[in-house]
C-alpha cells in the first residue's frame, strides 16, 4: 500500500490486516521501489500524487525493471479512472471508498478476475 | 493670336470663373468674408469687361476709361486689405488709412491729368503697399492655419504676390518705357500666376483639395493607428484632441464623450479633470451630436451648456462634428478658433473627417478592452477550474478515512461486539475531522476575504504562544519545528487568524520540505521612536515573525505572486504537492487587515556558514545548513509605546 497520506495509510492497513491480508507500507514511490524488490507483493495499491516519486513514476520504474505487478490505483483524483489507463493498472477505487468497495476490487485482482473497477 | 494674347485670356478668363464661383457662394453662404470675396473679384471683372469693350471699339480709350480702370484696380487692393481684417486682428486705423487714401486717389484720378507723373507714382505705392502687406498677412496667416485652408491661404499669398511684382514692373516701365515692351511676356505670364493662384486659393477645385486635405489627414491617421494601444482611455482623448488642434491649426479642441445613462457629454478638461456636460442641442456640441452632422458656430452664445463655457477657453467660434462608429454614438469633436475662419466649410470638411477617425480609434479601443476583460474572465474561469480540482482532492482524502474508519469501526463491532472501543480509530477520526474542519473553514474564509468579511473581535494575542501551538501540531516523524523568541511578543489582534496564520505558514513550510528538516520559527519586538516628531508622541512598536524551512524553495519569478489567490509555485508538481493556493492568499489578508505587511524570501544557502546574523542557538542547524532556505517574514504592529515626555525617554533608553 502506498499512500503519501499517514492517515490513510494506517486506516487501509487496518482494513486489509483485519481481512487477513498481509500488508507492507510505504509513503511515495521510491520507498514502495525498495520495498518491491525486497520482496514482490501479490497486488499494489498505489495513490497516484505523491511527493519524491509519484504514482506515473513508480509505474514507470516498475516497468523499466521489467516487474509486472497488478495495480490497484487508489486515488483523490475525481479522474482516478484515466489515471489507472495511463499506467495500465488492473483497476481503480476512488476516494473516498466504501469498504465493501475496495475489499471487492482487492479480491477480483488477486483472485484473477482483473480489470475490476470501483467507482464511488 | 500670339502667346501673350492667349496667356491674358486665359487670366481673364481665369479672373471671370473666379468671380462667378465666388458670387454664387456669397449668395448661398451671405457672410461678410463671402461678400468681400465677391466685391473683390467683381472689380477684375469689370477691369476685363471694360478692355474688352476698348478692344472692340464700344468704349474709347480716353481720360475717364483709365480713371475708371486706375480705380478699380485701387480698389482691389483695398478690398484684399478688407478680407485680411475679416479673418485677422488687424488695427482699424490701417482699414480707415486705406480707405482715406483710395478715396483720395480715385478723386484724383477722376480729376486731375491722367498723365500726372505724381499721380500715377502715388496710385503704384498705394497698390504696392497695400500688397506688400496683405501679402505677408496671408502668409502668416496660411502658417497658422492647416489643412485645405492653410493651403488656400498659401494660394492666395502666391497671387498677392505675383500682383505686387505686376504693378512693380509697370511701375518701373512707367519711368522706364522700354522696359514695359521687353517684359510685355513677363508681365502677361505673372499675371496668368496671380490668376492660377487666385483660381487655386478662391475657387478650389474639388480634387485639389482632396490632394491639400491629405497630408494632414495621413498624419492623424499615423498617429491615431497607434492610440488604441495606449494604457488609458484619457491619454487617447489628449493624442485625439492635439492632433484634431494640431491638423485644423486651431489653438484647441476638445473631445466630449457620450454617457448614455446620464445624456452628458464627459469631457477632460487641460488638467486632466473630468467634466460633465448635459447634452444641449442649443449649443453647437449639443446640436451638432444631437442631429449627427457637423455643425459651424461662428459665434458663440453665452447661454449654451458648453464645454468651452466650462472651462472658459477664449474662444470665438466652434467646428464641431459627431464621433459615431457606423450606429452607434459615441461622442463629439470640436476645434474652436479665436477667430472666424474665410473658408469654415473646408475646416469643418476636416473635422468631419478627423471625428470619423477619432471613432474608429476609441471604437477600438472599445474592442480592445472588452478583449481584455474577456481574457481576464478566462483566467480567473480557469483558475477556479484548477481550484475546484485541488479542492475536491484536498476534501476527499480526509472524506476517504472518516468513511473507511466508520465502515471498518462498524465491521468489527459486528463481528466481535465485546470487542472495547478502538481508541486509536476514535483518535484517527477526530484527527480527520478536523483537518475537513479546517479545509472547509479555510474554504469558507476565502469567500469571507473576498467579501472582505474576515476579521472579528481583537484581543491582546501573545504571537510565542501560538507559534509554539503550531510547532507542537507539526513536530513529528519529519519535521522538527523550533520557536526562537526573548519572551512574549504581544499586539491586538483577532485570535482565531492569528492561528490560522501561523498555522498556514508552518503547514506550508511541512508541506514543500517533503524530506523533512527543520522548521524555524524566530519572533521579536521592535521598539521604533518617531524620528521625525516630536519625542513626546511615543513611538511605533512593531511584532516580526519569521518561519524558516529547507525545503523545495521558491523560483525568483514565483516570489512575487506567492501571495495570490489560486497560485501554484511553477516549480510545484501538482501530482505531488496537494493544495488550493488559498493559505498564503488568506495569511497576506490576514496580515494586510492588522495593518502589516508580509515578505518572502528564497536563497540557496552557503554550505559553509548560515549566513544569517540572527540565528541561532539551535543545534540542528548544522545539519540543514546546504540547500535552499526559504523564510517567510510578517511584520504586525505591537502594542503602541505609551506616550513619554522627552527626559523620561532619555532615562528609559539608558536603562
Amino acid at each position: 500500500m502506498v499512500d503519501d497520506d499517514p492517515s490513510v495509510l494506517a486506516m487501509v492497513t487496518e482494513i486489509l490486516q483485519f481481512e487477513g491480508y498481509n500488508i507492507q507500507t510505504a509513503t511515495n514511490g521510491a520507498e514502495a521501489l525498495a520495498k518491491v524488490d525486497q520482496a514482490l507483493p501479490a497486488l499494489v495499491l498505489l495513490d497516484m500524487r505523491m511527493p519524491v516519486l509519484s504514482g506515473w513514476d513508480f509505474a514507470r520504474s516498475l516497468k523499466e525493471r521489467d516487474i509486472h505487478l497488478p495495480i490497484l490505483v487508489m486515488t483523490a483524483a475525481h479522474d482516478a479512472y484515466k489515471w489507472a489507463q495511463e499506467i495500465g493498472a488492473s483497476g481503480f477505487v476512488a476516494k473516498p471508498f466504501h469498504l465493501p468497495d475496495l475489499l471487492d476490487a482487492v479480491e477480483a485482482i488477486l483472485t484473477g478476475e482483473g480489470g475490476t473497477t470501483q467507482n464511488d | 493670336m500670339t502667346l501673350d494674347q492667349l496667356s491674358q485670356y486665359i487670366t481673364w478668363g481665369l479672373y471671370l470663373i473666379i468671380f462667378a464661383v465666388v458670387v454664387v457662394r456669397a449668395v448661398r453662404d451671405p457672410m461678410r468674408a463671402n461678400f468681400d470675396i465677391a466685391l473683390l473679384f467683381g472689380l477684375p471683372g469689370m477691369l476685363i469687361l471694360i478692355s474688352l469693350l476698348t478692344q472692340v471699339g464700344i468704349v474709347s480709350a480716353g481720360h475717364v476709361t483709365s480713371a475708371i480702370s486706375g480705380s478699380l484696380l485701387l480698389g482691389m487692393g483695398y478690398m484684399l486689405v478688407r478680407l485680411v481684417h475679416d479673418f485677422t486682428n488687424i488695427p482699424a486705423w490701417i482699414l480707415r488709412v486705406s480707405e482715406l487714401v483710395l478715396a483720395a486717389l480715385v478723386v484724383g484720378a477722376f480729376t486731375l491729368d491722367s498723365s500726372t507723373g505724381l499721380l500715377i507714382l502715388a496710385e503704384v505705392i498705394y497698390l504696392l503697399v497695400l500688397l506688400l502687406f496683405v501679402s505677408l498677412a496671408f502668409i502668416v496667416a496660411s502658417r497658422r492655419a492647416g489643412g485645405v485652408t492653410g493651403r488656400r491661404m498659401a494660394a492666395i499669398a502666391v497671387g498677392n504676390i505675383s500682383l505686387f511684382v505686376l504693378f512693380l514692373i509697370i511701375s518701373l516701365s512707367v519711368i522706364i518705357p522700354d522696359l514695359g515692351k521687353d517684359l510685355q511676356a513677363i508681365t502677361e505670364l505673372i499675371g496668368l500666376a496671380s490668376a492660377v493662384a487666385y483660381f487655386l486659393g478662391f475657387a478650389t477645385p474639388a480634387v485639389v483639395k482632396r490632394a491639400w486635405q491629405e497630408p494632414e489627414l495621413r498624419l492623424f491617421l499615423q498617429r491615431a493607428a497607434t492610440l488604441p494601444r495606449l494604457p488609458e482611455t484619457k491619454s487617447i482623448i489628449a493624442e485625439i484632441q492635439y492632433g484634431a488642434a494640431e491638423s485644423v491649426g486651431a489653438p484647441n479642441a476638445s473631445v466630449g464623450l457620450w454617457d448614455e445613462a446620464s445624456n452628458q457629454l464627459i469631457y477632460q478638461d487641460p488638467q486632466g479633470q473630468k467634466l460633465e456636460i448635459p447634452v444641449d442641442p442649443e449649443s453647437a456640441t449639443g446640436s451638432a451630436f444631437v442631429s449627427q452632422t457637423p455643425v459651424y458656430i461662428r459665434e458663440i452664445k453665452p447661454s449654451h451648456h458648453s464645454y468651452e463655457r466650462a472651462t472658459s477657453v477664449n474662444i470665438a467660434t466652434i467646428l464641431a462634428a459627431p464621433i459615431t462608429a457606423g450606429q452607434k454614438r459615441l461622442g463629439i469633436l470640436a476645434v474652436y478658433a479665436d477667430r472666424p475662419s474665410i473658408f469654415a466649410d473646408e475646416d469643418l470638411e476636416l473635422v468631419k473627417l478627423l471625428a470619423n477617425q477619432a471613432a474608429v480609434v476609441l471604437e477600438n479601443r472599445i474592442l480592445i478592452d472588452e478583449g481584455v476583460r474577456m481574457r481576464v474572465q478566462e483566467q480567473s474561469t480557469r483558475l477556479k477550474e484548477d481550484f475546484l480540482s485541488a479542492a475536491a482532492h484536498d476534501l476527499r482524502t480526509p472524506l476517504t478515512i472518516l468513511v473507511g474508519q466508520v465502515e471498518l469501526m462498524e465491521r468489527r463491532a459486528l463481528r466481535s461486539p465485546d470487542a472495547p472501543l478502538d481508541i486509536v480509530s476514535v483518535q484517527r477520526l477526530k484527527k480527520e475531522s478536523y483537518r475537513l474542519k479546517t479545509l472547509v473553514l479555510e474554504l469558507l474564509d476565502a469567500e469571507r476575504v473576498e467579501q472582505g468579511k474576515l476579521m472579528s473581535v481583537r484581543s491582546e494575542v501573545d504571537l510565542v504562544e501560538v507559534a509554539q501551538e503550531a510547532c507542537e501540531r507539526h513536530t513529528g516523524e519529519h519535521h522538527l519545528c523550533s520557536v526562537q523568541a526573548e519572551g512574549a511578543v504581544i499586539g491586538m489582534y483577532d485570535p482565531v487568524r492569528m492561528q490560522q496564520l501561523v498555522e498556514n505558514l508552518v503547514q506550508n513550510a511541512v508541506k514543500y520540505s517533503p524530506d523533512g528538516g527543520t522548521i524555524e520559527i524566530k519572533l521579536w519586538s521592535e521598539h521604533k521612536e518617531n524620528a521625525n516628531g516630536p519625542r513626546n508622541e511615543g513611538g511605533q512598536s512593531w511584532n516580526h515573525l519569521t518561519v524558516t524551512d529547507h525545503g523545495i524553495g521558491i523560483p525568483t519569478e514565483d516570489l512575487l505572486s506567492v501571495f495570490e489567490r489560486f497560485h501554484r509555485g511553477t516549480n510545484v508538481d501538482d501530482r505531488k504537492f496537494v493544495g488550493m493556493g488559498l493559505g498564503l492568499y488568506i495569511c497576506k489578508t490576514i496580515v494586510e487587515q492588522h495593518g502589516g505587511v508580509i515578505s518572502v524570501e528564497s536563497k540557496r544557502r552557503n554550505n559553509t556558514s548560515n549566513g544569517r546574523s540572527e540565528s541561532t542557538g539551535n543545534g540542528s542547524s548544522d545539519t540543514e545548513s546546504t540547500g535552499v532556505e526559504t523564510i517567510f517574514h510578517v511584520i504586525l504592529p505591537g502594542i503602541p509605546v505609551p506616550a513619554l515626555s522627552g527626559e523620561s525617554v532619555t532615562a528609559s533608553r539608558q536603562a
